[in-house]
């Protein structure tokens, strides 16, 4: 498998890094670690790149350079990429322009792949949009952005998972919520939680919500499903059947110490771009990680 | 499928909204008064507007389009409208951009840190004088994204030197870069070559019979008021990030040591000084026979014959999309005074200025003023200029006085990022955010406009 984990500063990202190496470890996935630059108004664009010139003549690294030193420092500390890479130290020499707008370094990993760490510059969805599909990456992993429809736009656009680090805090146990329904998505989502609480070796809430408080077939087959699936991996869940509006169970049971996993909405596009969808008002509502599964 | 045509129409709705308004607009009547001709050119103008100011697609694509629908739309012969395109400003603007690649290339930066130090001490007030007043002077020659190229390295390796925490110059950063971009911006003012408005301007003032001002002629309206500007941009710049460190003492030491390891002045530097020495000569002795333009090219002209330059790295570095859009701005605004429309909107604005007062005069300047201050924060200010510029030559007036005070209010762009490249090479570097530039930008928007408007007064005693 493949993951994306998209960095903004030292700051901001350090959570999301974080989560994002220990959920990619239990895919054992191979890691990539970007950082979208600024874009550049093209009034300017040969002006700013003659002027970066000239500071690299002076030895002064690219805007952003300095946020991959730093996710190489936090990788390299947590032993996520061989020591032979660490004794080299950061290989900001090695970062290669690989088409526009876009420079990109190797590492050599202990878990699961290659790490890579990847510049870009320009709008962020569209960056991240280019790189999903370019490299058929299959969670990609964010932190709570403040930015107004950048959730929605990404959930929206990109091809993978998102994986969005709300509030995330490395010293608190967390569980997981999975969140069940007779979608054709809830079966990966119920995978993908099965490895995550493995990974944090956490339990499982199964919860499935009804707004009349009556459960149709489909929804007991989702559930009965899980459950076998939770059993044979020796995961310990409990599962609750709870009346109410999804998104007000969802955010009531998971409050702030939970991960939530769910599917992703099978709405028309057109509908989720007009009205949102169950996942993206979860994401903007919940203060928790949220793991949407395509 | 859908999810991607959505994706495509969310990036781009303002392309969509601007054919879509061009095209409504197209079918209806145009105002009484205003030619078929001069309406379409209107048209092209606001669609321009838009996708200059939200880039949905790249700006050489919005320069073709304005070429294009000239001709599908009827407004001129094809012959004519290649024609319009390219001028001796055209010419100046595109010199221009390759003079500062051949000189920037040449790392006279380590010269300037010298320079600027040696003048200057380590006091930090005295390092932000230093910074403005370098800037502003040598911007009013050479162009303000030039020196900005070139004054960066020196303002970064200070500000690195006095510490790689940020927290520790999270004012000082800012100061010093802004003392940089602020500077150069205002010194653009000085000399006709300190910016393609200028030469637009000019150009403006000869097609259209007004005037004919010489190199030194433009110096003698514009230079007092860049004099008055720089300490007064000190004031505000030292008042707004009143920074930490009084003395860069060490930070000044470090730099001294940086600039020595990079050895004595080569011949090459000398060279490359001597030739824009001679263009500059050009500039002030000839240029009203042979034009500023062709000066800027017989300079690039002896950079690449000298060896100074290599033709690859000129290309690469030069902005053409850019020179494509200032072409065809020019030519907008040529059709704009042929079909009539520049006429029709000055005599519009009139009239609802006449509604407030009687007395327009100054009424009149406050509007060219604000107007121009606030495209050229929004869109580029030489495609500012080009598109006001015919505007506000025929909203009556003093056409001296109003066309310095438009071309001296389009480097006004203080307010936001995207105003300049200048605003764009110090944001690039991480060190000033978003916010920083209205905090200090409103400032600096005030003051330019109160000298601007003392200097308008003096200037009608000229």
């Amino acid at each position: 498998m493949k993951f994306l984990i998209a960095v903004g500063s030292e700051d901001y990202s350090g959570p999301t890094l974080r989560v994002g190496m220990e959920v990619a470890s239990a895919f054992n996935a191979s890691v990539t670690v970007i950082k979208v630059g600024p874009k550049i108004s093209e009034h300017s664009v040969s002006q700013v790149k003659l002027t970066q010139e000239r500071l690299e003549e002076w030895d002064f690294d690219s805007p952003g350079v300095e946020v991959l030193e730093w996710a190489f420092g936090f990788l390299a500390e947590n032993q996520y990429i061989s020591p032979a890479v660490v004794e080299k130290g950061f290989p900001k020499n090695t970062l290669i322009e690989r088409g526009k707008n876009r420079s990109e370094v190797y590492l050599q990993g202990t878990t699961g792949s290659d790490v890579s760490l990847i510049l870009r510059n320009g709008d962020i969805i569209s960056e991240l949009r280019d790189e999903v599909s370019s490299g058929q990456f299959d969670v990609t992993i964010i932190g709570g952005s403040q930015k107004r429809r950048m959730a929605h736009d990404l959930i929206q656009y990109l091809d993978s998972s998102i994986f969005v680090v709300n509030q995330y805090d490395h010293t608190k146990p967390y569980k997981l919520l999975v969140a069940v329904n007779d979608s054709h998505n809830t079966s990966k989502a119920v995978k993908y939680g099965v490895r995550v609480s493995q990974a944090f070796d956490v339990n499982v809430d199964l919860v499935t919500v009804s707004r009349t408080g009556t459960f149709k077939s489909g929804y007991h087959r989702a559930v009965n499903k899980a459950e076998r699936l939770l059993k044979r991996m020796k995961v310990p869940y409990k599962t609750h059947l709870l009346k109410g509006d999804p998104i007000d169970i969802i955010k009531k049971t998971a409050g702030n110490d939970h991960i939530i996993v769910m599917g992703t909405s099978t709405k028309n596009p057109l509908i989720k771009y007009f009205r949102g969808s169950k996942p993206l008002k979860i994401v903007k509502t919940c203060p928790c990680p949220v793991l949407i599964v395509k | 499928m859908l999810r991607n045509i959505i994706f495509w129409i969310t990036q781009k709705r303002w392309f969509l909204l601007s054919i879509l308004i061009g095209s409504i607009l197209y079918f209806l009547e145009s105002p009484e008064g205003l030619s078929i001709e001069g309406y379409r050119t209107l048209i092209i103008v606001i669609m321009a507007i838009i996708l200059i100011i939200f880039e949905p697609i790249p700006l050489p694509g919005v320069a073709l389009m304005m070429l294009f629908l000239q001709v599908l739309l009827g407004i001129d012969e094809p012959n004519d409208v290649a024609k319009s395109f390219m001028s001796d400003a055209v010419f100046f603007i595109m010199g221009s951009l390759m003079l500062a690649v051949s000189i920037v290339s040449q790392g006279l930066d380590s010269r300037l840190a010298l320079g600027i130090i040696r003048l200057t001490g380590n006091k930090t007030w005295c390092i932000v004088l230093g910074f403005v007043s370098i800037s502003a002077f040598l911007s009013s020659f050479i162009g303000e994204h030039t020196v900005t190229a070139m004054m960066m390295p020196v303002g970064l390796t200070l500000i690195y030197n006095t510490s790689k925490d940020r927290a520790i110059t999270k004012n000082l950063a800012p100061l010093i870069l802004f003392s940089i971009a602020y500077g150069s911006a205002m010194g653009s003012i000085g000399t006709p070559s300190g910016g393609g408005r200028n030469v637009i301007m000019m150009e403006y003032w000869q097609e259209f019979g007004l005037a004919n001002i010489t190199y030194l002629g433009w110096m003698r309206y514009s230079y007092p008021m860049l004099l008055l500007e720089i300490p007064l941009a000190v004031i505000i710049l030292w008042f707004t990030f009143r920074p930490e460190q009084k003395v860069l003492d060490s930070a000044v030491r470090k730099l001294k040591i940086q600039v020595a390891k990079k050895g004595a002045m080569t011949g090459q530097d000398m060279i490359t000084i001597i030739v824009f020495f001679l263009v500059f000569l050009g500039w002030v002795f000839l240029s009203h026979k042979i034009g500023l333009g062709i000066i800027a090219l017989m300079g690039v002209f002896l950079y690449l014959v000298l060896g100074l330059i290599r033709w690859s790295d000129l290309n690469r570095n030069t902005n053409w999309g850019v020179i494509l859009l200032f072409g065809a701005a020019v030519s907008i605004g040529i059709q704009m005074k042929e079909t009539g429309a520049a006429l029709w909107l000055a005599n519009s604005v009139m009239d609802a200025l006449k509604i407030i007062s009687e007395d327009i005069s100054v009424l009149r300047w406050v509007m060219a003023v604000l107007l121009t201050g606030t495209l050229t924060n929004l869109l580029s200010n030489s495609a500012t200029i080009a598109v006001i510029g015919p505007i506000v030559l025929n909203m009556g007036g003093d056409p001296i006085i109003m066309g310095f005070s438009t071309a001296i209010a389009s480097a006004f762009a203080y307010l936001t990022v995207v105003a300049s490249p200048t605003c764009m090479i110090i944001y690039s570097s991480g060190l000033v955010k978003q916010s920083d530039y209205m905090k200090a930008g409103w400032k600096m928007f005030i003051m330019s406009i109160i000298v601007l408007f003392i200097m308008s007064k003096i200037w009608t005693i000229y």
